[in-house]
């Protein structure tokens, strides 16, 4: 077990390094020249090359992706003597354009990230594996013909829309919550559930009608296996043929994907932030694309690879708890 | 320098109050400064209390005076802080007027203009409660010299002496050419005399900092005060809370009401999201002001309650289309008029977003901006365009049979619809235009390099100051401005007369005069026709029911609603 964790974050330390290697070169090759963004309006040649000396700008592709990445682990600062900023470590870059380190821009939109996708997470896992689960069990009634029907809706309809449509009813019409904004919990628990409420849903429904399907068929699956024909036939109760023997191979595949929906979003609900004016990691993402503000998108970017990538792991970690076929050699 | 105008824009419009009235300077009443149903005015006086709301969906751009400069910050700059003269409030009777803010009165000049004296009122602190002092001042404007630092307006570094090698009061110390003889008398030293020296001393990089304040990036999450309102929260990207600073003294301030007990600007919200919650009117939303609406909202508030909250004000900016005098047949000044005559200037309205976004202009400088001269020196029925004149001009220049151009295209929705406006008027005279789309980032860049540009360009200008027309002529038409890269003179006029005369009137002492005679430039070069002058940006909001005290300042706000003097009715309405 212990050799199996090294080998993977190492894996994954190696993923990472590729993902930094590549974003940095695509805007290492392709971005506006960050010196000229600071110069301003009046801007002179001469100021230019001396804001390029003063950042490192004038080195060499390696020399600045090693400064990059030193500055990953133990900070860096960008210019010199009084006026240099500091940015500490873990360092991704420095929006030029907004003065800020990228790490804490990113920081500071992450709980709304993390709030959104949380909660959009529990709502899809209850709705979609419960309705998964009731459509398998009913399979072929009106019950599992309708909530077939719907997931192929939910599934369709593009979350902006369906954001935009429930804004209007819900908050425009009948007036039953605010317009969202990311109010913490910390300040008000009622306002931060109205707030938020209508973004989860938003999010959900689209996971929440996949989940749904891959329940159903991996629960259709998994009760025609021989295991479970042999369970039911030896007189085990049928709560326990459903909770050990039918419930833990169906949901193996849904955790696996839930991993990577969730680590995914993590990264930031672009649309949905963007549509509800949350100011999330997406959001974040969304407004550095239109002003090109590429040290941020890259930051972005970055941190998503790295959910990504842990979530992977955690994935293949709780498989080895829900599926005892699974087993990690020692 | 096209930048500023896609910048001030950009910001203002969507975001922060957008550009505004005033017409003639001289009016400060918006056009449409009465409510309709209750017979409420926007320009009520508001009541002490309460918190103003702004919804706007791009951030500040730089909390720190002497890197922010645009239309959308410098607004916001004012609730916080102060410099020594700044513009007139909106409801002063010269809304363009520079008057004294720190300073007791205006600078008293040498006899040579190359010395300015100002001297600090008494009783003046920072939030934290420590004395602005002359040292003080001249502290906040040397941080303007900061390579890294001082990215905001140039004007300081234009107009006051300095060693080439200075580079802000954190690297190269303190700079001699700003002299304080005592505690409240400060000196400026200026490379040559600048008659309009208390435009530039209003400019928002002339805030007073704390000595030795504001290194590296200390002032891009913090505020040290000297307005009425310190920072109370901020949150970049999301939510700017300000609260009163006690330590501001009305006593001293005769620009600033400072009425509510706070402001909280709501950053980040989608702008369909800003109309609608405008529309509904719910919760704090009564308190709440925005950016201009968007141009598809405005079906929507032909209701009598919708149309009675409506206000309307008409902007600085000029939309025109530039002409490259380079090219030929563009060369020819009567091909040049011709295209002035042939344009279907209604059309390119409609193009703009109709009547309630744009309002038509003959002139280069607008109404609102000081220095504005009435002449119309292409006339026609309707502003539709004279043809027959038009041709018969071609004809002359020996261009009957027309000529192909290329119009460069910024493609975004608006700019197609306009360069397709245009591409129409002319089809009419024979003048195959052809598009040239260029992506919304590049477009700037491209067109202010002349050897990327080509025949025309539509684009706009706001000016930095509306006290007169010294930043709307020069930058567009000074021959000697022609710059490789970031060129703002855009038809690459370079007439020996109007260079002259942009000396003359650049160093002329008496205001008044000056802007009379700008404007007589501005006829002299619009019969150059190098550009033409399309429209000017006008702006429509939907203030909350609660909010009154909504005057335009050109000079302040970009011309957009100025917030030293907004307020609530009710601070307890819920």
């Amino acid at each position: 077990m212990a050799r199996y964790l090294v080998n993977r974050v190492a894996a994954m330390a190696g993923i990472l390094l590729l993902v930094c290697l590549f974003t940095y070169a695509v805007f290492f090759l392709f971005s506006p020249d960050p010196a000229v963004q600071i110069c301003g309006k009046t801007c002179t040649p001469e100021r230019i090359d001396q804001i390029r000396d003063n950042l490192g700008l004038d080195q060499p592709f390696w020399s600045q992706f090693l400064t990059f990445l030193k500055g990953i682990f133990v900070g860096r600062s960008y210019g010199d003597g009084v006026s240099a900023v500091q940015c500490s470590a873990p360092c991704l870059g420095y929006s030029f354009q907004s003065s800020q380190p990228v790490t804490d821009m990113m920081l500071q939109r992450l709980p709304v990230s993390a709030t959104v996708a949380i909660g959009a997470a529990v709502l899809w896992l209850l709705g979609g594996v419960s309705a998964g689960l009731l459509s398998a069990v009913r399979e072929g009634t009106w019950v599992d013909k309708t909530l077939t029907g719907l997931t192929l809706g939910g599934m369709s309809i593009p979350n902006y829309v369906l954001a935009l449509v429930l804004q209007y009813v819900l908050v425009v019409r009948l007036q039953w919550l605010p317009f969202p904004q990311a109010v913490p919990f910390s300040d008000d628990p009622v306002q931060w559930f109205l707030n938020f409420v209508m973004p989860w849903i938003v999010l959900a429904v689209g996971y929440a009608a996949a989940y749904t399907r891959l329940t159903r068929a991996n629960v259709i699956d998994t009760l025609q296996e021989n295991f479970l024909r042999t369970a039911r036939a030896k007189g085990l109760a049928p709560r326990l043929v459903w909770r050990r023997h039918a419930l833990r191979p169906a949901l193996t595949p849904v955790v696996t994907v839930f991993g990577m929906d969730f680590a995914g979003l993590l990264g930031g609900a672009l649309i949905t932030e963007t549509v509800f004016g949350l100011n999330g990691v997406g959001k974040l993402a969304a407004d550095s694309i239109a002003k090109n503000d590429q040290p941020v998108i890259m930051g972005v970017t970055l941190l998503a690879a790295f959910f990504v990538v842990i979530g992977n792991v955690v994935v293949d970690l709780v498989y080895t708890v829900i599926d005892p076929r699974v087993r990690v050699g020692t | 320098m096209n930048r500023r105008f896609a910048l001030t824009v950009a910001l203002s419009a969507a975001t922060a109050l957008g550009l505004s009235a005033c017409s003639g300077g001289s009016s400060n009443t918006p056009t449409n400064a009465t409510g309709g149903q209750s017979g409420t005015s926007f320009t009520a006086t508001p009541t002490k209390g309460g918190t103003v709301q702004v919804l706007q969906n791009t951030d500040f751009s730089y909390l720190d005076p002497a890197r922010g400069f645009d239309g959308g910050v410098n607004n916001f700059y004012r609730l916080i802080y102060r410099t020594l003269t700044t513009s007139a409030p909106g409801n002063a009777k010269d809304p363009n007027a520079i008057v004294p803010d720190l300073a007791t009165s205006l600078g008293k000049p040498s006899a040579d203009g190359l010395t300015w004296t100002y001297t600090l009122k008494k009783g003046l602190k920072f939030d934290d409660g420590s004395a602005i002092t002359a040292a003080t001042v001249k502290f906040g404007i040397e941080r303007s010299w900061d390579p890294q630092i001082g990215i905001g307006s140039p004007y300081a570094k234009q107009v006051i002496d300095a060693p080439k090698s200075y580079q802000g009061p954190y690297k190269s110390g303190e700079l001699s050419t700003i002299e304080t003889p005592d505690e409240s008398t400060i000196v400026f030293h200026l490379k040559k005399p600048f008659p309009e020296f208390d435009a530039v001393v209003a400019q928002v990089n002339m805030v007073p900092f704390p000595q030795g304040s504001g290194a590296g990036d200390e002032f891009i999450n913090k505020v040290v005060a000297s307005g009425p309102y310190k920072l109370a929260t901020f949150t970049p990207g999301s939510i700017v809370k300000l609260e009163r600073n006690p330590n501001w003294d009305q006593s001293t301030d005769d620009v600033r009401t400072a009425m509510p007990d706070g402001w909280q600007f709501n950053i980040g919200i989608d702008p369909a999201t800003i109309d609608e919650r405008l529309l509904a009117g719910q919760g704090s939303d009564v308190d709440a002001i925005s950016g201009t609406i968007q141009a598809s909202t405005l079906p929507r508030l032909q209701t009598p309650q919708l149309k009675g909250r409506t206000l309307t004000m008409p902007g600085i900016c000029t939309t025109y289309m530039g002409l490259n005098t380079t090219k030929k047949p563009l060369d020819d000044v009567r091909v040049r008029q011709a295209i002035n005559l042939a344009i279907d200037k209604t059309a390119v309205q409609n193009a703009t977003g109709g009547t309630q976004l744009a309002t038509l202009t003959s002139t280069i400088v607008p109404t609102t901006v000081a220095g504005h001269k009435d002449f119309d020196l292409y006339p026609s029925t309707g502003n539709t365009g004279d043809v027959a004149a038009a041709k018969k001009l071609l004809a002359d220049a020996g261009q009957a049979n027309g000529f192909s151009m290329e119009l460069d295209q910024r493609t975004l929705p608006v700019a197609q619809k306009q360069s397709e406006a245009v591409q129409e008027s002319l089809k009419k005279i024979g003048i195959t235009v052809n598009l040239n789309p260029i992506d919304a980032s590049k477009y700037y860049e491209t067109i202010g390099t002349p050897t990327q540009q080509h025949d025309a360009a539509i684009t706009g200008w706001c000016p930095d100051w509306s006290s007169s027309a010294a930043t709307f002529i020069p930058p567009l038409f000074d021959g000697r401005n022609i710059l490789p890269k970031g060129n703002s003179n855009l038809s690459q006029l370079d007439d020996p007369a109007v260079n002259k005369r942009i000396d003359e009137i650049g160093a002329m002492t008496d205001i008044d005069a000056a802007n009379t005679a700008w404007g007589d430039l501005d006829e002299q070069i619009m019969k150059l026709a190098p550009v033409v002058p399309l429209n000017v940006a006008q702006y429509v909001y939907l203030p909350g029911s609660n909010v009154t005290g909504l005057f335009a300042s050109p000079g302040a706000a970009a011309g957009g609603i100025d917030y030293v003097l907004v307020g609530l009715r009710d601070p307890n309405k819920k």
